[in-house]
């Protein structure tokens, strides 16, 4: 498949071989563990058991958003409206249980299908109305916030039914609900992204929609199915944010869609379509919460936390691209 | 061709249909700038503005921008709003010199200049030439300085342990203030208790919980949390009280409606309520006498309560009924 390059294909290396069970590259996982084992030696709090789910617990929400990002940004589009839409589907599923009283049922039902709708309606302009995506999610990205605030109020709305808040807060045999969301999304979209011809279509039409065509895939009504995937896994993750803080907050949210998009790159997959990796995503995505853990551990006073994550999100991915342009020469 | 007629109407209609819904007044009216209105703090001082204008009996009209961080857009609007010829600039800078033009404009219009919420510094005010009728706000040191009396009044004074603070926006002279007002405090009434950690929290609640696990790593005997607002508060609260750590104090910073009523739920231990209602109540009233040459005092600081259930619950307080 696109995920190795053809001119390395002749001799099946151990690298290549992983990458075509999980559609990665091994680099990123190497960045990963070169940062984790930085933060173990500085910091004797960091390597536990407890700790290494509280950085996945961290990474929940973004790491959705980013499962999302991945099966777009592998067609060749991008969503920035995904922070928005997670706003919108939070504060549309607390106004339904927390003030209309309707069961916790609909509220997760909204929470998805908000996000869902929002993402349909991204597809539709993008397809019908032949605009580039950049223009209409950005499009999205203010109306969805706006209509947020406009059904708020701009004010968030606290409480909400207990077993919501379960999914936010529980910790069903110890481990926090938001990590398990995180990981059977993340395996029900590697399975979708890696073993179905949804998947394999995204990334034929980010390689070449005119052979995406050529082949027979009706690629505008693929396109309107991947926002409206980015759309309703931005649902699930306003629905865990919501249920994290007990509240649903219109301006949750704000600039996730750029943290997103950075956890989607590190993790491998090509701003430019053709080529895409849920579990470099989620890697990409632990880089990240590990590097915002490390620092936080660390008490990094907030001006050089921002300096320090700056400069590490541009070094793994220099790291990745020296060490994958090596792994290309053998 | 249809098309292009479909989507210039439209564009059209929708431009109409925004200028419609902004009433154009000729009569003298106040101009009320605020940083944003999607945070309850700015709710509840627009609730403030309007009910002074009630008992002033004074027209106003209010502008926003979209969030406390779009400090250009705040400019253009403000400039825009000196197109009205408003009877006086009531102003909440996004910060202390990005509306100084603007300002310095409605000296020379002679339209009296108000800072709403003390967000202007007087020196740099001075160096511009800007002149300001009165500086009305709250005093978020003092904020910070009561949440560490509410703590040493809690906990006890000798208690001793790790206590971690949570910033607001990094840079934020309101979030910095606060911290360091608490900090200030804590070590003269408990100096035991031992700050580890002062972390931005950005004003996000997410961020917040999460800072709350990661510092409960560091340190699972923590004894309290103080956020330098109350939507970082409610995230740090569900995340302690998802850890099980119920006996941690939590305090926050502005008294808001969800604060409240996680308060009388019994999740969130306090919340240092800055009335900003009563800040824009009084700042319509003081520009009224303003205006009508009277005198009032350059600085105003409005007192902060300090929020917990037994004054919810008791209900006793005069000041509760500016808590919106």
């Amino acid at each position: 498949m696109s995920a190795i390059p053809s001119s390395a294909a002749q001799a099946q290396s151990w690298r290549e071989r992983l990458a075509g069970v999980a559609g990665f590259r091994i680099e990123s996982l190497f960045v990963l563990a070169a940062l984790a084992a930085t933060m173990a030696i500085l910091s004797p709090y960091f390597l536990s058991v407890s700790n290494f789910l509280n950085i996945v617990l961290a990474t929940s929400v973004i790491g959705v958003l980013a499962i999302g990002m991945t099966f777009v940004i592998s067609s060749a589009g991008i969503d920035l409206s995904v922070g928005s839409m997670l706003a919108l589907s939070g504060v549309a599923g607390c106004i339904l249980t927390a003030q209309f009283n309707l069961p916790w049922p609909v509220g997760i039902v909204a929470c998805i299908g908000a996000g869902a709708l929002a993402g349909l309606a991204n597809g539709f302009f993008i397809t019908k109305g032949a605009i580039p995506p950049f223009i209409v999610t950005l499009g999205m990205l203010g109306v969805a916030r706006g209509l947020a605030l406009v059904l708020t109020n701009g004010l968030p709305i606290y409480g909400l039914p207990a077993p919501i808040v379960f999914l936010g807060q529980g910790r069903p045999l110890g481990v926090p609900t938001p990590v398990i969301v995180l990981l059977l999304t993340a395996l029900a979209a590697h399975v979708l992204l890696v073993h179905t011809r949804f998947g394999l279509y995204a990334q034929v039409i980010g390689d070449s929609e005119v052979a995406a065509r050529a082949m027979g895939v009706r690629v505008e009504r693929h396109k309107v199915m991947l926002y409206a995937l980015s759309g309703a896994l931005a649902g699930l993750a306003g629905l865990l944010f919501a249920a994290r803080v007990n509240a649903g907050d219109p301006t949750a949210g704000t600039s996730y869609e750029l943290t997103a998009i950075t956890a989607t790159i590190i993790g491998g997959t090509n701003l430019f379509g053709g080529r895409g990796s849920v579990v470099g995503t989620v890697i990409g995505a632990l880089i990240m919460g590990v590097l915002q853990n490390g620092l936080n551990l660390l008490a990094v006073p907030s001006f050089y936390q921002q300096m320090a994550i700056g400069a590490v999100l541009v070094l793994a991915v220099w790291l990745d691209r020296i060490s994958s342009a090596e792994g290309r020469r053998q | 061709m249809l098309k292009h007629i479909i989507a210039g109407a439209s564009i059209v209609a929708l431009t109409l249909g925004l200028a419609a819904s902004v009433s154009a007044a000729d009569a003298p009216v106040y101009g009320v700038l605020m940083k944003t209105l999607s945070n309850p703090f700015w709710g509840a001082m627009e609730q403030g503005v309007r009910q002074g204008a009630k008992n002033a009996g004074v027209e106003y009209f209010l502008q926003a921008v979209e969030s406390d961080q779009a400090a250009e857009p705040q400019l253009n609007t403000c400039n825009t709003m000196l197109e009205r010829k408003p009877a006086v600039m009531i102003t909440a800078a996004i910060n202390s010199t990005i509306l100084l033009p603007c300002l310095k404009h409605a000296n020379e219009m002679k339209i009296p200049v108000v800072d709403l919420d003390g967000n202007l510094d007087p020196e740099i005010t001075k160096k511009a030439g800007v002149d300001v009728a009165f500086h009305i706000g709250s005093d978020n040191e003092a904020a910070g300085a009561k949440g560490a009396d509410y703590l040493a009044e809690t906990v006890g004074k000798d208690a001793k342990g790790p206590v971690l603070v949570i910033e607001g926006l990094s840079g934020n002279i309101t979030g910095q203030k606060r911290a360091r007002g608490f900090a200030a405090e804590l070590k003269k009434v408990a100096p035991g208790l031992a700050i580890v950690a002062s972390l931005p929290g950005d004003w996000d609640s997410l961020k917040a919980a999460n800072i709350t696990n990661d510092t409960l790593q560091r340190n699972p005997d923590l004894v309290a949390i103080f956020c330098a607002n109350d939507d970082m508060a409610l995230g740090a609260v569900e995340a302690a009280r998802a850890a099980g750590k119920d006996k941690l104090t939590v305090i926050g910073v502005d008294g808001n409606s969800n604060a409240v009523k996680s308060i009388v739920a019994g999740r969130l231990n306090a919340s240092v309520a800055q009335l900003p209602y009563l800040v824009g109540m009084q700042a319509v009233e003081n520009a009224k006498k303003v205006l009508a040459g009277e005198k009032v005092p350059e600085f105003t600081y409005v007192p902060t309560l300090v929020l917990t259930k037994a004054v919810l619950e008791e209900k006793k307080e005069p000041m509760l009924q500016y808590v919106k």
